[in-house]
């Protein structure tokens, strides 16, 4: 069976570069094609043709971080699923299953509770995540008679369901009026108030996650194999998971402190780019970032534009993503297991 | 020939509970060990201790004369070799991945295999002569074709010894032979081989030394005419045995 | 004989009234129920805040307890005693917190709920009445029925004359505020945008009892052009909504929203018309949804239409506390209340 690795990527490619052309070029606030060109001509070439005044900000301050951010959230959270499946040898598992997603949204929920500023909210999100993960694993490896994979999975549901029942509390006792409508919307994810300061916050962060992925992606490959499979052929496999662990949760924690709980992403998409292209890491990875990045951004651009109001982008992706992956799953060669 | 696999006084268990003591090895180049023993009497703790995935209760372990827990994992995977029983096979990735897999102690840390390594796993597959496999998915492949894959990946290793834990299990009556035929070509090539079975007769096939082990942790040690006797087999798996020479070749049947 | 039977008489005239007014009487509340009240109520459990807002306002001894306890930056604007009362939680049918048992532990004679009186909150009206088998009235906490249903809690709490006065009070602060915004013709009312939360994304669309004020106010909500409640809106979309005015109940983000870039180039921050809603001890402006709005209508109605608002804030504001907090408030009080910057053209 050949692999369709150069297509592949070409294709992803080519559709992030249209979509991100798509998204910059659409979107509430009235812009002709005319002022995009004459914007991009101004800035690209120095050209000094004449546009609309607020047009500037809504082209770089408004959408470009908006778009950045829906690359950098969505590449991110592909990347964590795709790491996290090989490492759990589960084609099922998503980002949140060791509890990131649950400890952001309580340290989100909290400074919403005491009536923080946006960058407090984001920094205990960015926090809330680091801990919880870090709790998990520590119960999970502290449990030595049981298969290291199942602690850690039997850990991060127990945490995250506690976490679950603590952000439920507060919820109960936030003020109807005030509060509660801003806890909620933060758990509903989105795009909406990212700023070039939150770039500037989780980029390093998702990037150094990345990092540590990126040099690892062929020793990735070993973690598919049973532990003791993995030992033999010289993997330390205790502290490649740690390593992955560590990585994947500082993508995730970055990506969701700046826009909530987006779900989906990080299940669906590392799926769809192995159905693709196959199981190998080093090639899986980067198919996956891209159709990652490619999907949420399509996913938020019509989130900010189908309605005057924000739809919010985990509900599309759900409804979006669902019957793609059910089409993929039909067409599918036999061969993706 | 070099000594490939030793064990001195080994004793092998699990914490809180030994399963065998005082094991005595010694693996040349070219010798094919079978290990034979009842369900739980110890075959797969033995094989992990001796593979260093499982630390040694009492004695050691060496590997080409050097003692295996004061080795990195990596100087381990380059000198021994293990094809699991039953390897499960959870994503798609193709033969030729998953020999290369077999590379890893030879790859750094960050790095990818390399010219050399795919050289190494293109050797492998030849060996084994399952070049036809080599971009096939190893979940479509059958029990057999999968078992070679996995030896082929061990041999990729570079490993000068093997350890296959139950290489014929589950494997119909003609895959069960051409693993049998690869282990003892593996020995003619300079390997050395133990295998674990439940089939006294592919002992008298392949191996040219025998290990049973019993329940408590009782061992007999010897060629395979001199160990599986019917008394033994009595002893260790409670049937009746006749040994024969069928046309220059031992066997083992049960008497029903 | 004349003599006697005239003394029957009078006694009869005297004490039939006297009977009547002893007896519970059937009271139609709001929400098409019929509730029996008993004839003398004095003590009053207030399920949410609006209510309580009420009920303190006719008659504070009157009233068992606040939905939530007081805050250290609430307190100050009530009298003492009133600020300590017991916290005993909320039974809307909407996020409530309050136990039944504590409710009964405290024995009101009456439970009072503003807000609402759709049937779903008639039928937990029902279930609580039948549960504790207390009186709970339900009354309508619209705007425009604010006067009436102070009559209506006054005459259920025995203290017609107090509801009256706060009434009079009302229906005439609304009706003038109605006169005045009824003057302006529609193309000059300004387009106003509301946004909550940290970020100020979050937006009250329209018929929204959030943005209940400034509609009433004739300010064009922006995003009035989706009715429904609560929405997340797009810094793009209220870029291109381009409003005049930003109201905000959040002051991080009436902080942060002078430096920020892209909020820069609105309309309404460029001519520095942002405005925090003052918030103690109730908020003027959105929550609690209650008669705490009427003062903001002054509020706000300046900062829309400063020339046909020309009240001195600070006397309209101790006037309104003095009747509904009982307490009027100290001039540094005042100064807090009214004078942050932005808040008013100075």
């Amino acid at each position: 069976m050949t692999r369709r690795a150069i297509p592949a990527y070409a294709a992803a490619l080519a559709a992030l570069a249209l979509l991100t052309l798509l998204a910059f070029a659409v979107g509430r606030f009235p812009l002709t094609l005319g002022d995009l060109a004459a914007l991009a001509a101004n800035k690209l070439f120095g050209a000094g043709y004449a546009v609309p005044p607020t047009a500037e900000t809504v082209v770089m301050q408004v959408r470009g971080p908006r778009i950045l951010a829906a690359l950098l959230v969505g590449a991110a959270l592909a990347a964590s699923g795709t790491a996290y499946q090989g490492m759990f040898r589960n084609p099922l598992v998503s980002p949140d299953i060791l509890g990131v997603s649950a400890g952001a949204a309580l340290g989100a929920v909290l400074g919403i509770f005491f009536s923080q500023s946006a960058l407090v909210i984001q920094l205990g999100a960015f926090a809330g995540g680091l801990a919880a993960v870090a709790v998990v694993y520590t119960v999970g490896a502290s449990v030595r008679r049981h298969d290291p994979i199942l602690a850690l999975i039997l850990a991060g549901i127990v945490i995250g369901t506690l976490l679950g029942s603590v952000i439920a509390l507060l919820k109960y006792l936030a003020d109807p009026y005030n509060q509660l409508p801003a806890i909620t919307f933060w758990l509903l994810g989105s795009l909406a108030s990212v700023a070039p300061r939150d770039l500037a916050f989780a980029a390093p962060f998702a990037l150094a996650g990345l990092v540590p992925l990126a040099l690892l992606r062929w020793r990735m490959n070993l973690l598919s194999l049973a532990d003791d499979e993995a030992r033999a052929l010289g993997v330390p496999v205790a502290r490649l998971r740690v390593a992955v662990v560590c990585a994947a949760t500082l993508m995730t924690a970055a990506a969701v402190a700046i826009s909530g709980i987006i779900g989906w992403i990080g299940l669906l998409i590392p799926h769809a780019a192995r159905l693709i292209i196959g199981p190998e890491f080093s090639r899986l990875l980067p198919l996956s970032m891209v159709l990652g990045a490619a999907f949420l951004l399509a996913v938020d651009t019509l989130s900010r534009t189908i309605a005057p109001i924000e739809v919010p982008p985990g509900v599309l992706t759900a409804l979006i993503g669902t019957p793609f992956f059910l089409w993929l799953f039909a067409t599918a060669r036999r061969a993706w297991q | 020939m070099a000594v490939k696999l030793e064990a001195r006084a080994l004793g092998y268990g699990y914490p809180g509970r030994a399963v065998g003591r005082g094991l005595d090895l010694a693996l040349p180049a070219g010798e094919v060990l079978c290990v034979l023993g009842p369900n739980g009497g110890g075959k797969t703790t033995l094989f992990r201790t001796l593979l260093g995935l499982l630390p040694a209760q009492a004695g050691e372990v060496l590997l080409e004369g050097q003692a295996l827990a004061r080795m990195a994992r990596a100087d381990v995977a380059r000198r021994i070799g293990y094809v699991p029983q039953g390897h499960v096979a959870q994503f798609a990735f193709t033969v030729r991945e998953a020999v290369l897999m077999g590379r890893t102690a030879h790859v750094g840390l960050f790095a990818a295999p390399g010219a050399a390594d795919r050289a190494a796993a293109e050797q492998a597959i030849a060996t084994l002569g399952i070049e036809s496999l080599a971009d096939r998915v190893v979940t479509e492949l059958s029990g057999g074709e999968r078992q070679l894959a996995m030896i082929a990946r061990a041999l990729a290793q570079g490993a000068r010894a093997l350890v296959l834990d139950e290489p014929t299990a589950s494997l119909d009556f003609g895959n069960q032979v051409r693993v049998l035929r690869e282990i003892r070509r593996l020995a003619i090539d300079g390997y050395a081989v133990v295998f674990s079975t439940h089939d006294p007769g592919q002992a008298f096939l392949a191996a040219s030394r025998v290990l049973l082990l019993a329940h408590g942790g009782s061992l007999r040690q010897g060629a395979p005419q001199e160990v599986i006797t019917p008394q033994n087999l009595r002893e260790v798996y409670g049937v009746e045995v006749r040994v024969a020479v069928v046309e220059g070749a031992r066997v083992c049947l049960p008497s029903l | 004989m004349p003599g006697r039977g005239f003394s029957i008489l009078i006694a009869v005239v005297l004490l039939v009234p006297a009977a009547f007014a002893q007896a519970p009487r059937e009271m139609l509340d709001a929400a098409g129920r019929y509730v029996v009240v008993p004839a003398k109520v004095e003590r009053v459990y207030a399920a949410g805040a609006p209510a309580g807002i009420l009920v303190f306002a006719i008659n504070p001894d009157k009233l068992l307890g606040w939905t939530r306890a007081m805050r250290a930056d609430e307190t100050p604007f009530f009298p003492d005693k009133y600020a300590r009362l017991p916290e005993l939680g909320r039974l809307t049918g909407r996020g409530d917190t309050a136990n039944v048992e504590v409710l009964l532990r405290a024995r009101p004679d009456l439970v009072v709920d503003v807000g609402a009186t759709a049937p779903v909150f008639a039928s937990l009206a029902d279930r609580v009445q039948q549960q504790t088998r207390l009186p709970y009235l339900l009354l309508d906490g619209r705007f425009e029925a604010i006067p009436e249903t102070l009559r209506a809690l006054g005459r259920a709490m025995g203290d017609e004359a107090a509801a009256q006065r706060l009434a009079d009070y009302c229906e005439r602060a609304i009706a003038e505020v109605a006169a005045r915004v009824a003057q302006v013709p529609p193309e000059r009312r300004p387009r106003a945008y509301y946004g909550r939360g940290p970020q100020g994304l979050q937006t009250a669309l329209g018929g929204s009892i959030n943005a209940q004020v400034m509609e009433f106010l004739g300010a064009r909500n922006v995003a009035g052009s989706v009715r429904g409640g609560l929405a997340q809106a797009s810094l793009e979309q209220v870029l291109a909504w381009d409003p005049e005015v930003i109201f905000t109940n959040d002051p991080n983000f009436y902080r942060e929203v002078w430096g920020d870039a892209r909020w820069g180039a609105i309309a309404a921050v460029r001519a520095r018309r942002v405005h925090l809603s003052p918030h103690l001890p109730f908020g003027w402006f959105d929550f609690p949804p209650g008669a705490n709005r009427i003062i903001g209508l002054y509020w706000a109605g300046q900062i829309l239409y400063p020339a046909l608002f020309r009240d001195d804030l600070r006397s309209k504001t101790a006037e309104f506390y003095r009747l509904f907090y009982h307490q009027e408030p100290s001039a540094a009080q005042l100064d807090a209340l009214l004078g942050e910057v932005g808040v008013l053209p100075r």
